[in-house]
This record gives structure tokens, C-alpha cells and sequence, in this order.
């Protein structure tokens, strides 16, 4: 995702010349080449998230357009409240990419772990969420945050996340991507499980059952006529992310369907509302916390008896 | 004019803002007069002498940037750009008041002139920092000038974008700290002591000057002189009083929170009369 999202960048940032990317100290391996190529419009400001921000509204409010890079603890958490003012507040065009997000950092522990972000992200008037699932999606979410002129945040994981989707993505800001046909069980997924959900599914129409699945790479805003119209006499929803049940797209959907009145079932599968206080690889820490392939089968399974 | 009817313009000017000031706040029940009152000589020398800006082209790409980052001092702010032209003066009377968009601290995207949303502490300069790298990165000939609160130096905010002013040499960006020496509840010596101020500041390569805040002569000579060393940015010291033109209010840091009474305004009405 890293990768795709450093060569969109550069692809941008040859064809825009107001376009600055700001780095709070990351990109190691990952934008060497973008800073050879534009030593001026990339700046690397040091462990400085929150001056970071403050700069990055400087000069997008002097007519640029940012792409400010941290990992997404720290592009989020650590600069909260710059991002909500000077950049949510004045409305201006600063890109928020918080990368490693989730438990990409999977052996750094809670300090490292993101999975707060789009909760935080969502909160903020004039904010767009996009939680890109694979790199077309990356280089979809990119092109589409450049266009908004304001602010977004996308959501990146580490590199060497599977490719699902084939060719380009091709759907407006807030639309869902439809993956399977399905009219028994719609399932909503949102970043880094797009694989695993891709695979459930097939398991899942393997066994007879009838499953729509749907891929979100925009959270907010969400297209909730959409939403309403595809799980509307659907008896029962499932949100799969690598975020807090709390704030993330199973929120976002929640709300959705109980402003609706829409008569369905719901299953939220995500993180649930705790630390994860242990160390190990990240398909560990899925597993841990009900999220691998196993143990999202295992919850949906008892959901739909 | 000469150099004496300048600054006594100047003077005159201060005057009938703290006069407008004080109308406003009492008007509204209101806080923040004595951070208005301290920064008020400040601001009518950057707008009269140094910020070159066209209240015509407020959005003008060349124009100077001023931030008020001590945002809670914006009564002072608005009556000068109203008075410059960026706004009608009648919009004054609504400040703070039900609907008004002349908010109690500096807001952007309301009236034209307030170039961030600032207030919260420590978020004006590292925006003028970013303004500052534009400039250079435009090959523009524009200044930044940013005015803190000396309690903003508490802020971690404040001394990352010390150090990245002066890595990026930005000589074309000016501090100025209202240096009334009083935060939030009690005085900076007994809160959080900022003392060798000039020296933090040095260490972090910027060049410093120290100034009366409500002298017009002293601020002439040192702004004059800006850059004051080229390849660094510029602090400005400036010793205030909070309060500073009224004596009921002055040094008293109940006047961060207070709106004044009766007995109050009578004495600043009298002591604010331009003779």
C-alpha cells in the first residue's frame, strides 16, 4: 500500500507543481525517490507531528496542496486537535496519511497500534475517511483526495498487502464496490480484511448461503441511500474492519440502519472495546482479537444459526 | 508628519481601540480585555507601519501574513481591520454576541483579514512557519509575522516549530511575544518559569531582540532592522503590561476573566479620553 501510495503520489505531484508532501520522519524506503525527484516540495520535518500539521495548514492556506505522512498513530492521535482546527475548522487542503495503521506494527504494541484513527478522523466536519482495502483502492483514494479541495484522511497499512481488485476502481467518493451478488447476507468490509472477506465469502457461497459482499473504502461520507437500498429486506449485515468497533464503519453503518428504521440484524466485527496488550505477527493479533480467517467464519457461522 | 506627530498618531490611535475595545467587551459581558489591552500598541504599529496588506485584496498573494495566535486577543485584531477597511465598523457591535461570526477568538473564515484559526495555544506559529516556507518555495517577497503569548511557550507546539523555523532559515518570519508575564491563573514565575527567555530562544538559532511593547520609538528601530540576521528568524521580546492603558486593569490577571463594572468603565472612560 506504502509503495503504491508513494508512486501515485510522485504521478500527481508531476502533473500538479502545487502539490508539497510534508513527512514527520517516515518514508524510509518508501520515498527516497520522490525526494531525489522534488527536493523542495518534500520536506521532511522531524518527529514534529503537531508543528508538522500546523505547517502543513501554513501552506495549503498559501495555496498548496499537502500530502502530510506519519504513521497512523501519530498523523492522527498525537496532532488530534491541529488536525481537527487547522486543518478541519479552516477547511483547507491537507491530506492526512497515516500509514501502518491498524496492527501493521504488529510487534510495537499498543504505543504503535492504530486502531482509533478512523473514529478520531470521521469526528471531524469536513474530514473524508477513505480506508483503501488494496492497492487499486490506494491509488483510487489518492487520486480522489487530490481532487477534494479540503481535507481528507486515508488510511494505509504496510507493504505488501495483496492485490484484489483487477484493473482501476472506478466509483464516485462515499459509493461502496461491489464484490459478490447476494441476497441473504450482506457483508461490509473496509481495509486491510478486504482479502480475508474476499475469501469468507467464497467459503461461505461454497456452503449454499447467498452473500453480497461489498468493499468501503470511503467511510465518510457514506452513501447511506445506497447502504439503505442494498440491505433493505436483507435479514442480516455484517461490517468487518481493523478498527474499534467503536467510531469505525461498523459505527458508521449502525447508524445508518437504526436512523433508518431498516429491519436487519447486525454483526460488528472489529476490534472490541480493549488494549491489545500482547506482541506477536499481525495474523496473531487478528486471530487474538476474533479477526482471522478462522474466527470470522466461527462468529458469522453462530450469527446466521 | 513628523517623527513625534507619528508617533503620536499612533498613540491616539491605541486610544480609541482600547476605547472601542472596552465598549465591545462590557457590551457583550465578555473576557479577554487585558490581552487585548497588552497587544493593542503592538498591533497598531504592524498595521500602521510595517504589514504591507490591501484591506481591497484581502486574499492578495503577496500580501504580508499576520497571525494573532494569542487568538483570545481578537477584540484589539477586529477593531483594527475594521478600521482598515477589511470589514464595516458596525459589525464591531455584534462581537460575541447571539449569531455573530466576530467569535471570541481568532476565527478564520468569517471576516476577511483573520488569516488562521488560532487561540488554541501554540498553533499560530507553526502555520506561519508553513506560510514562511511558502514564500521561499514561491520565490515570494512576503512576511510573516506571528504575535504569541508568552504562556504560549509552555506549549511543546511552540519550541518544535522553533526549531523548524530556524533549520529552514526562515529570516522572513517574525515572533512577537506579548511578554505580560501573566498566564492563566497565576504569574509565569510562579506557573512555569520561561526565564532565560531571550537565551532559549538564541539556543534555538533564531536572532532576538527585546523591546518596550508599548513604545512606538523602540518598535521602530527594531523592526526596521528585520531581518535582524539574515538566515535566521526573528523573536521579538516585547515587555508588556496586561491591562496596559487602564490603571484599574493593568498587571491584574483577574482581567483575563472579568468583564469591568461600572465603577470600572467610568475610570477607563476617563483615563482612555483623548486630551
Amino acid at each position: 500500500m506504502r509503495t503504491t501510495f508513494a508512486n501515485t503520489l510522485t504521478q500527481l505531484m508531476d502533473e500538479h507543481p502545487e502539490i508539497i508532501c510534508v513527512t514527520a520522519d517516515m518514508g524510509f524506503s518508501v520515498f527516497e525517490g520522490l525526494q531525489e525527484t522534488y527536493p523542495k516540495r518534500f520536506l521532511n520535518t522531524g518527529v514534529t507531528e503537531q508543528s508538522s500539521v500546523g505547517l502543513a495548514a501554513g501552506l495549503a492556506l498559501s495555496g498548496h496542496k499537502v500530502f502530510f505522512y506519519a504513521q497512523a498513530a501519530f498523523a492522527t492521535m498525537r496532532c488530534f486537535e491541529q488536525v481537527r482546527l487547522d486543518v478541519g475548522y479552516n477547511n483547507i487542503d491537507v491530506k492526512i496519511i497515516g500509514t501502518a495503521a491498524g496492527f501493521s506494527l504488529n510487534q510495537l504494541g499498543a504505543s504503535h497500534f492504530a486502531i482509533e484513527d478512523v473514529g478520531l478522523m470521521r469526528m471531524i466536519p469536513n474530514m473524508t475517511v477513505f480506508t483503501p482495502g488494496d492497492p487499486a483502492e490506494v491509488a483510487w483514494a489518492t487520486h480522489k483526495a487530490y481532487e477534494i479541495n479540503g481535507p481528507a484522511y486515508i488510511r494505509l497499512m504496510k507493504s505488501g498487502t495483496p492485490i484484489v481488485h483487477n484493473g482501476k476502481i472506478n466509483v464516485k467518493i462515499g459509493e461502496m464496490i461491489p464484490m459478490t451478488q447476494g441476497k441473504g447476507t450482506c457483508i461490509l468490509v473496509s481495509g486491510s480484511l478486504l482479502p480475508q472477506a474476499v475469501e469468507l465469502t467464497e467459503k461461505l457461497t461454497g456452503e449454499g448461503l447467498r452473500v453480497a459482499l461489498f468493499s468501503v473504502p470511503t467511510i465518510k461520507p457514506l452513501n447511506s441511500k445506497a447502504l439503505i437500498k442494498e440491505i433493505s429486506g436483507i435479514p442480516s449485515v455484517i461490517t468487518i474492519e481493523e478498527h474499534s468497533v467503536i467510531g469505525g464503519l461498523g459505527s458508521a453503518v449502525a447508524e445508518i440502519i437504526a436512523e433508518a428504521g431498516v429491519k436487519t440484524k447486525l454483526l460488528r466485527l472489529g476490534i472490541q472495546d480493549q488494549f491489545t496488550s500482547i506482541t506477536g505477527s499481525q495474523e496473531y493479533l487478528l486471530d487474538y482479537n476474533g479477526l482471522s480467517p478462522k474466527k470470522l467464519y466461527q462468529s458469522i457461522k453462530k450469527f446466521l444459526r | 508628519m513628523t517623527k513625534q506627530g507619528s508617533v503620536d498618531a499612533l498613540i491616539i490611535e491605541a486610544k480609541e481601540i482600547r476605547q472601542k475595545v472596552l465598549s465591545m467587551i462590557v457590551s457583550a459581558h465578555a473576557s479577554h480585555i487585558a490581552s487585548s489591552y497588552s497587544a493593542v500598541d503592538l498591533l497598531v504599529y504592524l498595521y500602521e507601519k510595517i504589514l504591507n496588506i490591501d484591506p481591497h485584496k484581502p486574499l492578495s498573494l503577496d500580501r504580508d501574513r499576520f497571525i494573532l495566535s494569542k487568538g483570545w486577543g481578537i477584540s484589539a485584531l477586529y477593531t483594527i481591520l475594521a478600521r482598515k477597511g477589511f470589514f464595516p465598523a458596525k459589525l464591531l457591535d455584534t462581537y460575541c454576541k447571539d449569531g455573530s461570526e466576530l467569535i471570541g477568538i481568532a476565527t478564520r473564515n468569517h471576516v476577511p483579514g483573520v488569516e488562521a484559526t488560532t487561540g488554541s495555544m501554540g498553533h499560530g506559529l507553526p502555520i506561519g512557519v508553513g506560510m514562511a516556507i511558502a514564500a521561499k518555495l514561491q520565490k515570494r517577497t512576503f512576511r510573516v509575522f506571528v504575535l504569541i503569548g508568552d504562556g504560549e511557550c509552555d506549549e511543546g507546539s511552540t519550541w518544535e516549530a522553533a526549531l523548524l523555523a530556524s533549520h529552514h532559515e526562515l529570516d522572513n518570519l517574525t515572533v512577537i511575544i506579548d511578554n505580560n508575564k501573566w498566564q492563566g491563573w497565576r504569574s509565569i514565575h510562579d506557573t512555569l518559569k520561561l526565564e532565560p527567555l531571550a537565551d532559549k530562544w538564541r539556543a534555538f538559532n533564531w536572532a532576538v531582540a527585546q523591546i518596550n511593547g508599548h513604545n512606538f520609538s523602540e518598535m521602530e528601530k527594531t523592526f526596521s532592522q528585520l531581518p535582524l540576521t539574515p538566515g535566521k528568524p526573528n523573536l521579538i521580546i516585547a515587555s508588556t503590561v496586561k491591562g496596559k492603558g487602564v490603571s484599574v486593569l493593568e498587571d491584574k490577571n483577574e482581567w483575563h476573566y472579568k468583564t469591568p463594572t461600572i465603577t470600572e468603565i467610568a475610570i477607563a472612560e476617563t483615563e482612555l479620553k483623548i486630551l
